[in-house]
């Protein structure tokens, strides 16, 4: 009789392949990122137009964002919704990309589809008396969207995004419900405070069983019940390559508290205002879900079942925390050249906090055998401090208004997290806007050019995520405001 | 007319700087899964065989090992139970005497846990054709009592899965190497479609360049799909391998003047002999008894340069298909035919195309070890200048030294002299010829 292995030996597929503790490395290996900085600064049509330098203005509604106790000088009842919309061009076109991968002209393309991105506002005040004004604000002083997705999941390897193991969509909408008590202290100060219940939802989706990567802990499991005799990690590495590429997508919404306020010194004849104002750092403890997918026809699927890696990563409730910065605001704006203002800004962001995001899975090995998915993933982004640089101006004509500005943004995302979900860098803006007034009612307009500086990166740890190279990022914010002045002008 | 002058000018700068570009474009390789799909050849036949001995010295496991890339084989217990080329085929009986397994499992510590691997990547089957390639699969059950080539088929490309429990596919040569998701490949294809040609002297039997051609594309075709690299062979010609001989090199071998051939035996210079010829001859020399030779061990000059000419057209659509498919071409055909007419020096060692002659296994037409490092040395060396790769080449001096090929040599009684065999032709003259 022929001498043949005993096919049991070959069952054992199954276990070699789920026994190491692979999924430690799963789930965002490598270096990581999430969005770009996800702050967004344009939140008020006028304040928008004057480059976002309107810490020491706060005559609108937008006050409530961008310093508080500018409610405390907005006499009757006001209503204002801002619209803003973003369209972005994000490219990257890699440094070293897989043997064979093929790079569209211009870089892969990271913009979301369809392209506009809207952000809404609304603002409220209500001047309670002389001197207590208390005001409402929702707004969404975080976001993010972003989408490297530019294949289906069964294309060809080569033509999909080289990146995708870093990340392929993503994001966040943090959401302020606010509302805000403004004193005046003197007839020409007034300070605020305010609390806020932050709604935030946020969603990641990334590629896993990178063949260079995560993929490996299979293939070195199960080097020498595959390939016996071959070194271990020669084997892995062509291993790696029989596996399904899968897809995790991360959902998570919660809720919590978030604190803010301001002070504002306005002259009497404009000479010369002061603002500051500070938003809190707020943790966001998430309840989601995490889902997974692989694809089919995977040259081990027949060996070891179908059934083998769905099971090791089931879908399962997952819990997650991030924080979102503190922001310190210092303005100063004067009125004393006739009907133009001027203001500059300077804002901070300690975006340190930003420093790793754990992930806890709910299904794990200890609860079934079957399972990979370990209990806790920490992703590690290790963002530096940012700060925003801002100078504006308002030239009033009737009751017409124009305005300009320019915002620096110095990007929090240090060159190890660059990548599909921060495709970030330093940026500079150029805004111009124009309000009509009519009655109690005021339109505005803006629009803000922003360059991103193209960004290169060549970090040694992402060199197998495949994210090195360049960034090349431009975008156009549009934006509207309806104000409504209700009572005394 | 300066305008003209300038603008040739202009047009040549742009060719330059197209050039430039062009040249400055390196093509990269990746070896992490290097998959081979060939015949005898690629799969180390030699000797009548394939075992464990000889498929580790093929040369795609010898560059294998020097680009330092795993590539597991499905490894044989001696001796071979496939049909050979010349000979009649033989029922199948395996395991046979001496063999405790017929596939050779991987060492293990402990011996209950060795098992042979799950897949291969060399994926060369003896006695393959080109379009065995894309249509012949592994049918159960493992062993094919009479059906060599057929169990040959199911103990390489379908072992372990015939006999695993679970429902898993039955892939073709070239459905295998897709499988195997490759980054580079090796094609080693076409040889067996002329050598059987030409064991057979029957040049009809080589596939019409249009067929071939496009069988051969779908083989390259379907592995540049997953954008593997994929080098291609030529064909070497069944007439440069020391299966067939000229009279002159018979007369070295025997001992024996090379118009001794024309005058007993009734050969032309330019007719062939087969090495069946080689064991008639010299059974006859042995017996002391010279007769006419069967008709089909002698390969007539025409015949041999009708396979000639049909193998370098087949070479001709493997040229055009690597080029049109951006695969490399190695000229294997050229290796053969520069071993065959001036043959080539290892060191001290001479090694001709010749039967006995160094280069070629007892088959006559499969190299001996020292013959694949040669062919791994010139596939390196291309790999090398192509993907601007620095895989280190072999030292050729310890393979000859150990290569028991390069030390054949007919047998000799003690006290055996030419004079003798002259001597003992002479009465047998006039029942010399061929028999019709």
């Amino acid at each position: 009789m022929l001498q043949v292995v005993p096919s049991v030996k070959f069952t054992v597929v199954r276990s070699y392949l789920l026994a190491p503790a692979l999924f430690v490395s799963l789930l965002f290996s490598g270096n990581p990122a999430w969005g770009s900085a996800f702050s967004i600064a344009e939140l008020g049509a006028r304040a928008a137009g004057m480059g976002t330098a309107f810490c020491a203005v706060a005559d609108d509604g937008s006050a409530l964002l961008y310093n508080p106790a500018g409610i405390g000088f907005q006499p009757g009842t006001r209503l204002q919704m801002d619209n803003l919309v973003v369209v972005g061009f994000f490219h990257f076109i890699p440094l070293s990309p897989p043997l064979g991968t093929v790079v569209p002209e211009k870089g892969f393309n990271g913009s979301i589809r369809p392209k506009f991105i809207p952000v809404g506002s609304l603002y409220a005040s209500q001047q309670l008396s002389d001197r207590l004004t208390v005001g409402f604000g929702a707004f969404s002083p975080f976001g993010l969207a972003a989408n490297f997705t530019n294949f289906n999941d069964s294309d060809p390897a080569l033509t999909k995004y080289p990146g995708r193991f870093a990340g392929t969509r993503a994001r966040l909408e943090s959401i302020w419900f606010q509302p805000t008590l403004a004193i005046r202290i003197t007839p020409n100060s007034s300070l605020a405070v305010g609390g806020a219940l932050v709604h935030t939802h946020l969603f990641l989706e990334q590629s896993i069983l990178n063949p260079l990567d995560d993929a490996l802990e299979f293939g070195r499991e199960a080097a020498n019940d595959v390939f016996p005799g071959v070194d271990k990690e020669l084997a892995a590495r062509s291993i790696a390559r029989l596996l399904p590429e899968g897809r995790v997508r991360i959902a998570g919404t919660s809720q919590t508290l978030g604190v803010t306020g301001g002070y504002l010194y306005k002259h009497p004849q404009g000479i010369i205002s002061l603002g500051l104002m500070y938003r809190s750092a707020v943790t966001h403890h998430l309840d989601g879900k995490a889902s997974f997918a692989f694809t089919k026809g995977y040259t081990l699927e027949s060996f070891v079942g179908p059934d083998l890696i769905p099971k090791a990563f089931p879908n399962q409730k997952i819990k997650g925390a991030f924080t979102t910065p503190a922001t310190y605001s210092f303005g100063l704006a004067t009125s004393a050249f006739g009907n133009t203002t001027l203001s500059a800004d300077f804002h901070f962001q300690d975006y340190r906090r930003f420093s790793s995001v754990p992930l806890n899975f709910s299904e794990t090995e200890a609860t079934n055998k079957d399972v990979r998915t370990p209990a806790e993933e920490r992703l590690v982004f290790d963002f530096r401090d940012s700060f925003q640089i801002a100078v504006g101006l308002e030239k009033r004509m009737g009751n017409m208004a124009i305005r300009g500005g320019y915002l620096y943004d110095r990007s929090p995302v240090v060159d190890k997290s660059v990548g599909p979900l921060f495709p970030d860098s330093n940026r500079h803006s150029a805004t111009a806007g124009f309000s009509m007034r009519s009655g109690n009612k005021e339109f505005t307009v803006f629009y803000e050019a922003m360059q991103f500086v193209n960004r290169h990166t060549n970090v040694a740890g992402n060199v197998t995520q495949f994210t090195n190279g360049e960034y090349r990022n431009f975008a156009h914010l549009a934006g509207m405001g309806l104000r409504f002045i209700l009572g005394p002008q | 007319m300066r305008m003209r002058k300038h603008l040739l000018l202009l047009i040549c700068l742009l060719l330059i700087g197209g050039g430039r570009v062009e040249a400055q474009q390196t093509r990269k390789l990746d070896t992490t899964t290097f998959v081979v799909l060939g015949e005898g050849l690629a799969a180390g036949m030699a000797n009548y065989g394939l075992s464990e001995v000889v498929q580790s010295k093929s040369f795609p496991a010898q560059m294998a090992r020097q680009m330092k890339t795993a590539f597991p084989q499905p490894l044989f217990q001696g001796p071979w139970f496939g049909d050979l080329l010349g000979y009649p085929a033989l029922p199948v009986r395996v395991p046979t005497f001496s063999q405790g397994s017929v596939r050779v499992f991987p060492k293990q510590p402990d011996p209950n846990d060795e098992a042979p691997t799950l897949f291969v990547f060399n994926l060369s089957v003896p006695n393959f054709r080109l379009a065995d390639s894309l249509t012949r699969r592994p049918v159960s059950p493992v062993i094919h009592n009479d059906d060599a080539q057929q169990t040959v088929i199911n103990m390489i490309l379908g072992f372990p899965s015939l006999i695993l429990e679970r429902d898993v596919p039955l892939w073709t040569q070239l459905e295998y190497a897709r499988a195997m998701a490759p980054t580079f490949a090796l094609v080693e294809l076409g040889y067996f479609d002329v050598l059987a040609a030409a064991v057979a002297g029957d040049p009809n039997q080589i596939p019409s360049p249009a067929s071939f051609r496009a069988s051969y594309t779908s083989v390259v075709r379907g592995l540049r799909e997953l954008l593997a690299e994929v080098v291609v062979t030529t064909i070497p010609d069944p007439m440069d391998t020391g299966y067939f001989s000229t009279t002159a090199s018979v007369g070295r071998l025997m001992r024996v003047p090379e118009s001794f051939f024309q005058e007993f035996y009734g050969l032309g210079p330019t007719d062939l002999i087969t090495r069946n010829g080689l064991s008639v001859i010299g059974n006859q020399f042995i017996r002391r008894k010279i007769e006419p030779l069967p008709p089909d061990v002698i390969q007539r000059a025409a015949v041999g340069a009708e396979i000639s000419n049909r193998v370098r057209a087949l070479n001709a659509q493997i040229t055009d298909v690597a080029r049109e498919q951006g695969a490399v071409v190695y000229d294997l055909a050229a290796l053969f035919n520069r071993v065959r007419t001036n043959g080539i020096r290892v060191g001290t060692t001479a090694l001709t195309g010749d039967y006995f002659g160094g280069f070629y296994s007892l088959d006559g037409y499969y190299p001996g070890g020292t013959g694949h490092a040669l062919i791994a040395n010139e596939l390196l060396g291309l790999l090398n200048r192509t993907y601007g790769e620095s895989f280190p080449l072999l030292d050729l001096g310890p393979i000859v030294q150990e290569d028991p090929v390069t030390n054949y040599a007919p047998a000799r009684e003690p006290g055996e002299s030419l004079f003798e065999l002259q001597r003992l032709s002479i009465p047998a003259r006039r029942e010399s010829g061929i028999a019709r």
